[in-house]
């Protein structure tokens, strides 16, 4: 994928056909980019190094003519996603996954590689999809997805090349896959909402105090949606489960110990969590070093113990959540393992796009765990 | 340790942010006829799929009840077998559940229940929570529901809730309706009754709220003064399929019309409600509905037709007529087929007319409401111009292909002026491409959790039979005429009669 923005011919005009997965070859019609299991299909695209960004905004109501000519269909979008990638590997990994989320909740995306190294010039290509919705049922879904790779100084004012591209009346997220912008960055301004995923920061304690550092500033911003907090939703919720009945209800105020297995980033994030709603002391919340999620709880309502816990099982390929207490109640929910897809979060995260107040005390007591 | 009120209880502050999505709180849900079709192909996979939707709590259980010998084992081998792809939680919930054997009618099966559900209360923390689910026949609702009341399981224990679902058709008339209603208000209040129109489970019928109160360019418009007349259309392709005995003492107008019309109806006619809480939205539903203009019996032949389906072709495959159905008497007088001319008597809708139309073996399943709006008063192109103009038409398309349509003029491109209809359609299933809940696993949940506001109150029933009494009456006395209609056709000549006349005609959907 990040080739695909290579230099073409004499006049910048890639030769069609030269792109490398991102969209159809041959004549710029329907190809076969795209996902032939049922995902989307690429059915126009267009591309140009070295073009201006007129030239780009032409082209997408050119390539929308062009598939209305072989297929009724009308754009669709219920937002504009802007994805900031630091590097080329970045732009392969994350396009797939943005793209698969068009068949969920059909977006404007735009892919902006800055590269402040090279030759001053905005290499561009645009690509219309297609996607069926679910059982066939309605009209096919056209979005449409722009790669920029921005060169020279121009890298360092994205907002000015992003904003042509971004839909009127519709909210604008902006997602961060890995550097964190600064709070300063004029980028924000555009943005309703911004995305993050802090499951891969660092594992060095001060590197990740300091993320989630930036990240409470970005929250002034506008509302900050943090793809790994939406991924553990499912073990928060099945903690917050057991708390339910009434006989359990009782324990919460009484847990004295929480562990929290797992990566670095999930671990510190749901024992910031912890830590923040159950009121407790830093020296009661242990983390240790996991391939996933674990959370124990340990309360003592007088004489009676209660352990509650949430755990992967692989070999149920469920997440169980149980709970026990010396007096005899017990309780046990198994649910499927989530799927922990890009795709997956990306969606339920533009799902719901507000401030999350109680991610944002676990951050700030994610960070005191961390230092 | 013993319940405690609930306002003693410490805050669950594990679930603070959590609460954007409905779950059901600690609970058990008893099915009565749990031995049924209705349990099996309808209830247990929306179960299941609540509770791989992480909507279900740990402290949940089912309770089978029904007249079929079984054990418990028995019952946990049905849900099963019900639900054969279940995610790993549903086995815990089948752990949990348990059968109980016995006549509906017999005070030995609810001192069971009693018993078995305090045992669970006790073991599962469910906290005296029950919703009574009466998946059995309409006429065992009186019978299961007295004796519920008369073993003091209608009222809620430790804090807990007592909820009683039924499913339509509540009553066979208004009369037969108002005794049902007299029996269940013996032991249950009106709030602890949860009547069940699937229809309004659909999140389509739902979108007609937002599209009329989260939109201020629609509502100016909503009125007498734009609008010339509504049309609402629910066309089956289906025939009576295996219910044949069943639909000859039902028919279209007790099948689709006293239901699944009105509901429809209702929330396209009614006053923007003050806040879409259960009361809100119903005390305006059963305002619109009471201003519904009742026919009287002299006018019933000029505002109603009724007809019958024969013989012919549907979607490519020849049918029989509805008289050659299994199950159907061969003279059967049953209407397949019914169309309205109804008038609202309000502010808003005076003088606008509504044609309803629903029927079986008509070409094409779908179920829309359209507002058709009045012409332009002066048109400034020369006819010849406008020939393929038709007045706006703003479409509510409610299943399939669920969505919104305005149908508006435009300008031909060429040389010559010339306009024609064009349409601006929004496809919901295109904007949003998330799987939609069932209308069943909606409307359990919402059971659950106790939200009312998609169930229907006892007086918006009775006023829906209201309406349609005077038509049953009438088609009752055997003296009005019964049309017949090719099967794969739009109904009846009549029915064609009853709109033109006012100098309008049925939509082609």
């Amino acid at each position: 994928m990040a080739d695909a923005l290579s230099p073409g011919s004499a006049d910048g005009q890639v030769p069609p056909g030269s792109l490398a997965g991102a969209g159809p070859a041959g004549d710029g019609a329907a190809g076969d980019g795209g996902d032939p299991a049922g995902g989307p299909q690429a059915v126009q695209s267009w591309e140009k190094t070295r073009a201006n960004l007129g030239e780009v905004l032409d082209a997408l109501p050119e390539l929308r003519r062009k598939a209305s000519a072989r297929e009724a269909g009308t754009r669709t979008a219920v937002m504009t996603l802007v994805m900031v990638a630091s590097s080329d590997v970045e732009v392969e990994d994350f396009a797939a996954s943005v793209r698969s989320l068009g068949a969920h909740h059909p977006c404007r995306v735009v892919i902006v590689r800055p590269d402040p190294d090279s030759t001053p010039a905005i290499d561009a290509k645009a690509c219309l999809w297609q996607a069926q919705p679910p059982e066939a049922v309605g009209h096919p879904v056209f979005f449409e997805e722009i790669h920029l790779r921005v060169g020279g100084q121009a890298a360092s004012h994205l907002a000015s090349i992003v904003s042509p591209f971004v839909l009127g009346d519709l909210p604008a997220v902006m997602w961060f896959p890995w550097d964190l912008p600064d709070s300063s960055d004029p980028l924000l301004r555009l943005a309703s909402a911004i995305l993050v995923d802090t499951r891969d920061v660092g594992p060095n304690p001060s590197a990740l105090a300091h993320s989630y550092r930036t990240l409470l500033e970005l929250v002034n911003h506008c509302p900050v949606v943090d793809l790994s907090w939406v991924r553990l939703q499912p073990w928060r919720e099945l903690l917050a489960g057991l708390f339910e009945p009434e006989h359990n209800r009782a324990f919460l105020p009484e847990v004295r110990l929480a562990t929290v297995t797992g990566k670095p980033g999930p671990r510190h994030v749901l024992g910031g969590w912890l830590l923040a709603q159950l009121d407790l002391r830093a020296r009661e919340v242990v983390l240790s070093d996991a391939k996933h999620v674990d959370i124990t709880l340990k309360a003592q309502l007088g004489d009676e113990t209660g352990t509650f816990q949430v755990h992967r099982d692989d070999s149920t390929r469920a997440v169980w959540a149980t709970a026990e207490t010396s007096g005899g109640t017990h309780h046990r929910q198994a649910l499927p393992l989530p799927d922990d897809s890009l795709t997956a979060a990306l969606s339920a995260a533009i799902s719901n796009l507000r401030a999350d107040r109680v991610w944002e005390r676990a951050l700030a007591s994610a960070a005191s765990l961390a230092s | 340790m013993s319940t405690t009120a609930t306002e003693e209880l410490p805050q669950n502050v594990l679930a603070e942010g959590l609460d954007t999505v409905k779950r059901a709180p600690p609970g058990v849900l008893v099915v009565f006829g749990a031995s049924g079709d209705l349990t099996h192909r309808k209830l247990l996979p929306a179960l299941e799929r609540l509770s791989r939707r992480r909507l279900l709590p740990a402290a949940f259980a089912i309770v089978g009840v029904a007249r079929t010998e079984m054990d418990d084992d028995g019952f946990r081998s049905l849900m099963k077998s019900a639900v054969p792809d279940a995610g790993p939680g549903w086995g815990e919930i089948i752990k949990n559940s348990i059968y109980i054997a016995g006549e509906y009618t017999h005070p030995d099966t609810f001192s069971q229940l009693q018993e078995r559900l305090k045992s669970i209360d006790e073991t599962l923390g469910t906290g005296g929570n029950r919703t009574f689910y009466l998946a059995t026949i309409p006429e065992m609702f009186g019978e299961v529901a007295t004796e519920l009341g008369k073993s003091g399981l209608n009222e809620p224990e430790h804090g807990g809730s007592a909820r009683l679902v039924i499913e339509k058709p509540f009553g066979r008339d208004r009369a037969t309706a108002r005794e049902l209603d007299t029996t269940l208000h013996q032991y249950f209040d009106e709030n602890q009754i949860y009547r069940i129109d699937h229809y309004l489970g659909k999140e389509t019928v739902q979108n007609v709220l937002a599209l009329r109160f989260a939109n201020a360019i629609f509502e100016p418009l909503w009125t007498r003064n734009y609008i010339d007349h509504v049309q609402v259309t629910v066309a089956e392709t289906v025939g009576v399929e295996k219910r044949g005995s069943f639909y000859e003492t039902a028919g279209a107008l007790r099948d689709i019309v006293q239901n699944h019309v009105m509901q429809v109806l209702s929330l396209t006619l009614m006053e923007p409600p003050i806040s879409t809480d259960a009361d809100g939205v119903r005390g305006e539903k059963v305002k619109a509905l009471r201003s519904v203009v009742v026919p009287k019996p002299g006018d019933i032949a000029n505002v109603a037709v009724r007809a019958q389906y024969d013989s012919g072709w549907v979607e490519g495959n020849s049918v029989v007529g509805y008289r050659q159905e299994e199950g159907v008497n061969p003279q059967s007088q049953t209407e397949t087929y019914v169309a309205l001319k109804l008038s609202v008597d309000n502010w808003r809708w005076a003088g606008v007319p509504i044609y309803v139309r629903t029927g079986k073996r008509l070409p094409k399943r779908v179920t829309e409401v359209a507002l058709q709006f009045k012409a332009v008063p002066h048109l400034a192109f020369p006819k010849e111009a406008a020939l393929g103009l038709n007045p706006n038409a703003l479409v509510m398309r409610i299943q399939p292909d669920e969505g919104v349509t305005l149908r508006f003029g435009a300008k031909v491109p060429g040389q010559t002026f010339m306009v024609r209809d064009v349409l601006m359609d929004f496809s919901y299933g295109a904007a949003f491409l998330e799987e939609t809940p069932d209308a069943y696993e909606r409307l359990l949940l919402d059971a659950m959790v106790g939200d009312p506001t998609l169930f229907i109150r006892s007086d918006e029933v009775d006023t829906a039979w209201g309406i349609v009494q005077p038509l049953l009456d009438v088609w009752g006395a055997g003296d009005a005429p019964l049309a017949g209609y090719a099967s794969g056709s739009w109904g009846p000549r009549a029915a064609e009669t009853l709109i033109e006349r006012d100098g309008r005609k049925w939509r082609t959907p």
